[in-house]
């Protein structure tokens, strides 16, 4: 049988603000352009999803109004999902998707519970931050560009940041901190989408996930040229010689 | 009026001649300098509006739209005040009024034609009291500037408050626009299309507005004919579209646009469905502002498109269109447009992320490109600021591209090696750049 990986897209239908279909597509052909099988499952509100199926899951960004309705749903799904994170499952969780792995969003209109998957909080700000976003982390070859925009100021503590903030604002604006990564999980402000223009945290994210599954994961080079250029022209435009 | 509204009419009209010269449209630059020098010119001047004064509000379409209902008023005899090109926050409205008034301040006007952006309103409106808003849809777009779209719809939710008289022509296939609407608690009369037109139904388009307004639960759709505009209904609540007015009834898409409304059939032979809506909205405008329109038909036939919608270049014996493309609706849309034509084709797509088209890019991947993977597309080349974005976003559809920094370079390459037959989709700051460039080229050859 042929390998391949099960991603699990996460409330599309409300969570789908920032070009998060890019993210999936993105995930879904450097598997296929590998000899991978893909296969994406969309979930609904009313979906009961089996984690021990999935592979992958992403959790995308949706306005406040949406993650609301997203959070009541989210208590059901808490114990399986934390129960994935903790046995090494993928996440890739983007912007809303990202406040909702901590315990919660507070908000002028009250508390969004989130699902505690991670020791981290969001607390609303003013103003909103908006920018394209340059960032470099350890555990990555080539920086990580991308454009954030959220009124939301998110703290990790502890926890590992998914890199430093060359240009924009990151995390909370203040600690030069930008996403978490936490296990296998990848929970960042980045939107744009994130992994078509940083090739290498797509793979990162594959990787993870089919080591988890095959115990071994080979992922042969692909012509990235396109990738790296528009990844550097974002960098040099940005962050010029900062990274 | 007093010597200061004749300065600050003055100063704007030289301030225009003189960007005019250097080659800018500068028409915010005069509104702004006329404002400056007199803060309550636009209240003086839109006062002087004789009939009704005219906003177009919504995403998508409003300068065709704005424009078609100007020259539909214009046809019966009507002398108008239109903000033409587009310029349609604050200071671009006070410069249609103030370059339309004499320098004694005087203005002759039986309608004022205004298009007003969705977060300027709130802005516009203190200072210009209009009898009717034609509302014709909610998109995402550009959500660095605007926010998210439930926070463009409660700007125009406060800028409609500040206006206890007004009259709202919605689009009764957008369920936000109804919702507004509905809230607002203002008259309303409805258009739109109230039978189905297309059989299939994509599933994949991103549609906003999914979710009723008044309850929260997911909508039900009968039909939709693009994004969320279609035939909608609340399960729980009873939310619904409401009777249509203005409907556009046995729609034809073969060779160009026609439809019946009012027992009238109205024919024009461009093309993009959405232009169906543009029109409706201009005609609904029109006749709820009093007029018969017993020219439209002479009107619509002589109906030059938009700047850069839809706009048509002969070079060297090749056929190019220009069009406007700059959030996922419109994109969509025309990339429908471009698809139905058959015939082979070379395509160039310009993007750019300047504060005016939204400096976030992540909207090209709700585009839905694949589309475009047919073979009559003979070649797709990609230029602007976010050039290898786009280029990007193909490549993860399987759709090869070629990368040219300069806009001016790739039309020529293109018109040397492509078929002639040449299609120009750009966002809104690549617009005026690259309608100069056709137009040099035009008259060159």
């Amino acid at each position: 049988m042929k390998k391949g990986l099960t991603i699990g897209h996460l409330y599309p239908d409300l969570l789908n603000l920032y070009g998060d279909r890019g993210n999936i597509q993105c995930l879904r052909k450097r598997l296929e352009w590998r000899g991978y099988e893909a296969d994406v499952l969309e979930f609904t509100l009313d979906d009961k999803i089996d984690f021990n199926r999935l592979d992958l899951v992403l959790l995308g960004g949706g306005s406040d109004r949406e993650q609301m309705i997203v959070c009541k749903k989210l208590r059901d799904i808490r114990k399986d999902f934390s129960a994935f994170v903790e046995d090494g499952g993928a996440v890739l969780a983007v912007c809303g998707g990202y406040q909702l792995l901590g315990h919660y969003y507070d908000t002028q209109e009250g508390r969004i519970e989130g699902l505690s998957l991670v020791d981290l909080y969001t607390e609303q700000g003013s103003p909103r931050l908006i920018s394209n976003e340059v960032i470099i982390g350890p555990d990555f070859s080539m920086p990580i560009v991308g454009f954030e925009n959220h009124g939301g100021r998110t703290f990790i503590g502890e926890n590992r940041p998914l890199g430093q903030v060359k240009f924009g604002f990151g995390n909370n604006g203040q600690d030069g901190q930008e996403g978490v990564l936490y296990r296998n999980v990848v929970g960042t402000y980045l939107h744009g989408p994130l992994l078509p223009k940083n090739p290498h945290v797509c793979d990162y994210l594959l990787s993870r996930a089919l080591e988890r599954k095959y115990g071994e994961a080979s992922l042969e080079p692909l012509d990235d040229t396109q990738e790296e250029e528009a990844n550097r022209s974002i960098v040099k435009r940005f962050a010029g010689g900062n990274a | 009026m007093g010597v200061r509204t004749s300065a600050a009419i003055a100063a704007a009209k030289i301030m225009s001649a003189a960007c005019r010269l250097i080659g800018k449209q500068g028409v915010t630059y005069a509104g702004k300098l006329a404002m400056r020098i007199d803060p309550g010119i636009l209240k003086k001047l839109s006062g002087q509006v004789e009939k009704k004064i005219l906003v177009v509000c919504g995403t998508n379409g409003k300068t065709t739209t704005n424009n078609l209902l100007c020259a539909a008023l214009e046809g019966e005899g009507n002398r108008v005040v239109c903000n033409r090109t587009g310029s349609n926050m604050l200071m671009g409205v006070a410069a249609a009024f103030v370059l339309a008034a004499d320098l004694r301040g005087r203005l002759r006007a039986d309608y004022a034609c205004i298009e007003i952006d969705e977060a300027s309103a709130v802005r516009v409106f203190p200072h210009m009291k209009p009898d009717l808003m034609i509302l014709t849809n909610l998109f995402r777009d550009q959500l660095d500037r605007y926010g998210e779209i439930d926070l463009t719809m409660e700007k125009l939710s406060d800028a409609i408050k500040l206006v206890p008289d007004l009259e709202i022509a919605v689009n009764a296939d957008d369920p936000l626009c109804t919702w507004l609407a509905q809230e607002s608690g203002r008259k309303t009369v409805t258009f739109g299309i109230s039978r189905q037109v297309y059989t299939e139904q994509s599933s994949r388009e991103i549609r906003e507005g999914q979710f009723c307004k008044c309850c929260g639960t997911a909508l039900e759709y009968s039909f939709y004919h693009y994004s969320q505009m279609g035939d909608y209904r609340c399960p729980k609540c009873g939310f619904a579209r409401p009777p249509i007015r203005y409907d556009a009834a046995e729609v034809s898409l073969s060779d160009g646009l026609a439809f019946t409304v009012d027992g009238r059939r109205i024919s024009v032979d461009y093309r993009g469905f959405y232009n169906i809506y543009n029109i409706l909205a201009a005609y609904a405008g029109a006749t709820e502002a009093g007029e018969a329109l017993p020219h439209l038909d002479g009107v619509l036939k002589g109906y030059d498109p938009a700047f850069g919608r839809n706009e048509l270049f002969s070079i060297g014996g090749a056929r190019v269109l220009l069009n406007l493309a700059k959030n996922p609706a419109g994109f969509n849309q025309n990339i429908s447009s471009v698809m139905t034509d058959t015939s082979p084709k070379d395509l160039i797509i310009v993007i750019n992320d300047n504060a005016q088209d939204g400096t976030d890019v992540s909207w090209l991947w709700d585009v839905d490109f694949d589309r475009l993977a047919d073979e009559s597309v003979r070649s797709v080349t990609v230029s602007g600021i976010r050039g290898r974005d786009m280029q990007l976003r193909l490549k993860y559809v399987d759709i090869p591209s070629t990368l040219e920094e300069s806009v001016e370079e790739a039309i020529r390459k293109r018109l040397a090696d492509g078929c002639g037959n040449l299609y120009v989709l750009v966002n809104y700051t690549a617009l005026y750049h690259t309608h100069q460039i056709l137009k040099e080229m035009e008259k060159r050859k």
